[in-house]
C-alpha cells in the first residue's frame, strides 16, 4: 500500500513536469547570453501570477512581454525581464520585491496589479539599502506613492477618476442629486466614492447633493434593499464603484426594480463578464477608464494595438496597455539616465514629462503619480463603446 | 544544575550569537525569510497550544493576529504618518497623538488579542469539534469586517503603511533579535507550560474530556487559559508580521492566513512543540526556495518553460508525501530531548 501511494505521487509529479511545455533550448543564444551576462539590464517584475488576482497579473504580463519584444534593447544592452510571482498575497509581495532587489540585483522594478501588493513592495524598497525605483502599473490607491519617493505609476489615481465621473454626472447627465452604492470592502471603491463626492458637492454648491449612500460587501448577491432606498431618495443618477461582478448585479437589479437612472462606474467594469452578467441592463452605463482602441491617444497606441493583435489575436485590456507603458517608461528612464545605476534611473524617471505612452501622454507629478487623460466609455448594443476623452487639469 | 539544562543554556547562547553572525553574512533577502521563520514559529506554537495540546480545533487565528497587528501599528506610528495614511477620513482624535515605544505597543497588542480571545472564548468554548471550528472561523471573519468598516480607526480597506521597523533604534540587527528572541521565549514558555500541571491537564482534556472532568479538572477554566494564552501569542506574532512588512490591511488577515498556520501545525505534528518549530522553518523557507520552479529551467539542453504556480503544485505534492507516510506529522507528539541525542551518540561510539 505504501509503495503504491509513493508510486502514485511520483507519477503525478512526473506528469506535472512534462505537462510544462518542454522546449528544445536554443543552445547557442543561451551560451551567448551567459557569456554576455554583463551586457544585460535586468528589470524586475512582480505580479500576482497565481492566486485570487492571477487574471489581472496575466494581462499585465502580456503587455510587458509584448513591449520587451518590440523594444528589446537599451543603451546597446539586452533588457531581461525577471518575473516573480506574488501569489496575490502581501507577505509574498514583500518577499518577491526583496528577492528582486537583493538577489536579482535589478535596475528597476515594475508592478503590480493590486494596490496592496504595491504598497507592501514600496515599504521594502523604502527601507532597503539598495534603493531601486518602482513603476506601478494599475495600482490606483493614492497610498502607493504617498510618502514614498521611489514609487511611480503610469495610471491615474482614484481622485482624478472620481473627479472625472463627477464632472460627467454634473455636466453631461445634468444630475443635481446623486446616490452612491459602494463596495465597502474595496479600497478602490471607497476612494473613488470619496473623491466623486467632494467634486460633486463643489460643482453643485449643495452640501446635500449626495442624497443617499448605500454599502455592500464583496460577494454580496442581493442589492434590492439598497436600491429601493435609492429609488425613494430622489437621486437623479447612481454612482456605483466596485468590483465588476457585484456592480453588474447592481445594474441588473436596478433595472428589474424599474429604477431608470443613469448608472456610473469606474474602470473595473471594463470586462466581458460585466456585460455577460448584467445583460440588457448594461446598456447605457457610463464609466471612466484608462484606454480605448478608438481613442487614438498617441503614436504608440497604434503600434501597441497592431502588435498586440498580431501576437494574441484579441482586443487588449486597459491594464495590458498600462503594463506596456510601464516598460516603455522604464526604458526611457534608463536611456535618459544613461546608466544602470538605480539612483540615476530614479532621478531620470521622476523628471518624466509628456511621455507618449500607449494609454495616453504621461507626465509624473511631484508624488510620482501620472497626470494623464481619462477615457469615458458606455455600453451600446452589448459592446463597450468609446464616448469621449477627458483631458487632465494642468496645474 | 542538571546536565541537560546546561546543554540547553549553551545552545541558546550559541543560537543568539549565530543570529548576530547571520545578520551580517546573509543578505537582506535571506534575512527577511529568516525573520519570517521566527514569526511563523511564534504563530505555529500559539496555534499548537490550542489545537494540539488542548485539542480545540480553532480556526480564528487570523482574527487574533489582526487585533494584535492593528493595535501595535496604531500605537507605534507617528502622528505625521497617521495623518498621511488617513487622507480619506481623519483618524479619531484620541488615537491621533498616541505614540508608544515598540516593546510597550507590542505587549499591548498581545494583551488586546488576549482580551479578544477571552471575549470570544467565553461563549464558544462550550462548543466542541467542528462547531467550535466554525464559530472561531466566523469570529475571525467578523473581526476582518469590523476592521474594514471602522474607517476612522483602521483606515478601512485602504490599509495603513509606514509602520516603523521592529525594535527601538531601527537598526537591522535588532529585527532578528526581536523576532527570534520572542520565538525563543515562546518556545521556552510553551515547554514550561506543557510540563507544568496545567500542561498535564491540557493533555488530559485532549485525550478524553469526560475522564478529565471526572478526575476533577475544571474543563472550562483550562480551555480558557489555553485559548487566551494562544491568542496573546497570536497577537504578538501578528504585530511582528505587520511591522516586518511595514504595512497592513484587512485583506491580509483572510482565512488563508489561518490555513497557512494550520498547515504548519499539522505538518509538524499536532501536539509537538519541536514539530511546530521545525515545520514553521521548513515551510517558510521551502515556499521561497521553490521559486526556482516558477522560472525557466535548463535541464541538459532542454528548456523547461516556467509555469507560474508550479511551486505550489510541487509543494502540495510534498505535503501529500509527508501526510501519506507520517500520518501524525513529522514529529507526531514526540519532542526533542538531549537524552535521545546523547544515547544515540553513545550507541554510535560503541559500534
Amino acid at each position: 500500500m505504501r509503495k503504491l501511494s509513493l508510486f502514485l505521487v511520483v507519477v503525478m509529479l512526473v506528469i506535472v513536469f512534462t505537462a510544462g511545455c518542454v522546449q528544445k533550448a536554443d543552445a547557442p543564444t543561451d551560451e551567448a547570453n551567459a557569456s554576455q551576462q554583463e551586457d544585460v539590464i535586468k528589470i524586475g517584475v512582480f505580479e500576482p501570477l497565481t492566486g485570487a488576482n492571477a487574471a489581472g497579473g496575466a494581462l499585465e504580463k502580456e503587455g510587458l512581454e509584448l513591449a520587451n519584444e518590440l523594444y528589446p534593447e537599451v543603451l546597446g544592452k539586452k533588457v531581461k525581464l525577471v518575473f516573480v510571482d506574488n501569489k496575490s498575497d502581501k507577505v509574498e509581495a514583500a518577499n518577491a520585491a526583496t528577492k528582486l532587489i537583493d538577489q536579482e540585483k535589478v535596475s528597476l522594478i515594475i508592478g503590480s496589479w493590486g494596490s496592496g501588493f504595491s504598497i507592501s513592495a514600496g515599504e521594502v524598497i523604502k527601507k532597503s539599502d539598495r534603493k531601486v525605483a518602482a513603476i506601478g502599473t494599475s495600482c490606483t490607491n493614492p497610498l502607493v506613492t504617498k510618502g514614498n519617493d521611489y514609487y511611480f505609476r503610469v495610471c491615474f489615481i482614484d481622485p482624478f477618476q472620481g473627479n472625472v465621473m463627477a464632472n460627467y454626472a454634473y455636466n453631461e447627465v445634468g444630475a443635481k442629486k446623486v446616490a452612491f452604492i459602494i463596495e465597502k470592502t474595496n479600497d478602490y471603491a471607497v476612494g473613488l466614492a470619496k473623491f466623486f463626492e467632494d467634486t460633486f458637492k463643489e460643482l453643485t454648491g449643495d452640501e446635500n447633493s449626495v442624497v443617499y449612500k448605500a454599502f455592500y460587501n464583496t460577494g454580496d448577491q442581493d442589492f434590492t434593499a439598497q436600491l429601493t432606498s435609492i429609488k425613494e431618495s430622489g437621486a437623479e443618477a447612481i454612482f456605483a464603484p466596485g468590483n465588476f461582478t457585484e456592480s453588474a448585479l447592481v445594474t441588473k437589479q436596478a433595472k428589474e426594480l424599474g429604477l431608470d437612472l443613469p448608472i456610473l462606474g469606474g474602470d473595473t467594469w471594463e470586462t466581458p463578464e460585466f456585460i455577460e452578467i448584467a445583460g440588457e441592463a448594461a446598456e447605457g452605463v457610463v464609466f471612466s477608464t484608462f484606454f480605448d482602441a478608438n481613442a487614438k491617444l498617441t503614436d504608440n497606441t497604434t503600434k501597441f494595438l497592431d502588435a498586440y493583435k498580431q501576437k494574441y489575436n484579441k482586443e487588449p485590456a486597459a491594464v495590458t496597455a498600462l503594463a506596456f507603458d510601464a516598460y516603455l517608461l522604464a526604458i526611457d528612464a534608463i536611456k535618459k539616465a544613461n546608466s544602470t545605476d538605480p539612483t540615476a534611473i530614479r532621478d531620470a524617471l521622476a523628471k518624466t514629462k509628456d511621455f507618449p505612452g500607449a494609454a495616453g501622454v504621461v507626465t509624473l507629478d511631484e508624488n510620482g503619480d501620472a497626470i494623464k487623460s481619462a477615457v469615458i466609455k458606455t455600453v451600446k448594443d452589448g459592446k463597450f463603446t468609446y464616448l469621449t476623452t477627458v483631458e487632465p487639469v494642468k496645474k | 544544575m542538571k546536565k541537560n539544562n546546561i546543554l540547553t543554556l549553551i545552545s541558546i547562547i550559541g543560537f543568539i550569537l549565530l543570529l548576530l553572525v547571520l545578520n551580517i553574512t546573509l543578505g537582506s533577502y535571506k534575512m527577511r525569510i529568516f525573520n519570517l521563520c521566527g514569526i511563523y514559529v511564534i504563530l505555529a506554537l500559539s496555534l499548537n497550544l490550542i489545537n494540539g495540546f488542548v485539542g480545540l480545533f480553532s480556526l480564528g487565528h487570523a482574527g487574533f493576529m489582526a487585533v494584535g497587528a492593528y493595535t501595535c501599528a496604531l500605537l507605534t506610528m507617528s502622528p505625521e504618518t497617521k495623518e498621511m495614511n488617513f487622507f480619506l477620513e481623519p483618524i479619531v482624535p484620541w488615537l491621533k497623538n498616541v505614540q508608544l515605544p515598540f516593546p510597550t505597543a507590542l505587549i499591548i497588542g498581545g494583551i488586546m488579542a488576549a482580551i479578544a480571545g477571552a471575549l470570544i472564548g467565553a461563549p464558544v468554548l462550550r462548543l466542541r469539534d467542528d462547531y467550535l471550528a466554525i464559530a472561531t472561523l466566523g469570529f475571525s471573519e467578523i473581526i476582518r469586517v469590523v476592521f474594514t468598516n471602522t474607517q476612522r480607526i483602521t483606515n478601512g480597506p485602504l490599509g495603513i503603511k509606514g509602520l516603523p521597523t521592529i525594535g527601538i533604534t531601527g537598526q537591522s540587527w535588532e529585527i532578528v533579535i526581536w523576532t527570534w528572541g520572542i520565538a525563543l521565549f515562546t518556545i521556552i514558555f510553551m515547554v514550561l507550560l506543557i510540563n507544568s500541571s496545567y500542561g498535564k491537564a491540557f493533555k488530559a482534556i485532549r485525550e478524553d474530556e469526560i475522564a478529565a472532568e471526572a478526575m476533577g479538572i475544571n474543563l472550562f477554566k483550562h480551555k480558557m487559559i489555553a485559548f487566551v494564552i494562544g491568542s496573546f501569542f497570536a497577537g504578538i506574532g501578528g504585530a511582528l508580521l505587520g511591522h516586518l512588512m511595514g504595512t497592513i490591511d484587512p485583506l491580509m488577515f483572510r482565512f488563508l492566513l489561518t490555513f497557512n498556520i494550520v498547515l504548519i501545525v499539522v505538518l509538524g505534528g499536532i501536539g509537538s512543540i519541536t514539530g511546530s518549530v521545525i515545520s514553521a522553518i521548513v515551510v517558510t523557507i521551502s515556499m521561497e526556495a521553490l521559486r526556482i520552479l516558477d522560472a525557466d529551467m535548463q535541464i541538459g539542453g532542454y528548456i523547461v518553460k516556467g509555469i507560474p504556480g508550479m511551486r505550489m503544485v510541487v509543494f502540495s505534492a510534498l505535503l501529500m508525501i509527508v501526510i501519506l507516510f507520517y500520518q501524525r506529522g513529522l514529529m507526531g507528539t514526540n519532542e526533542f530531548n538531549w537524552d535521545w541525542i546523547i544515547n544515540r551518540k553513545k550507541k554510535i561510539q560503541k559500534i
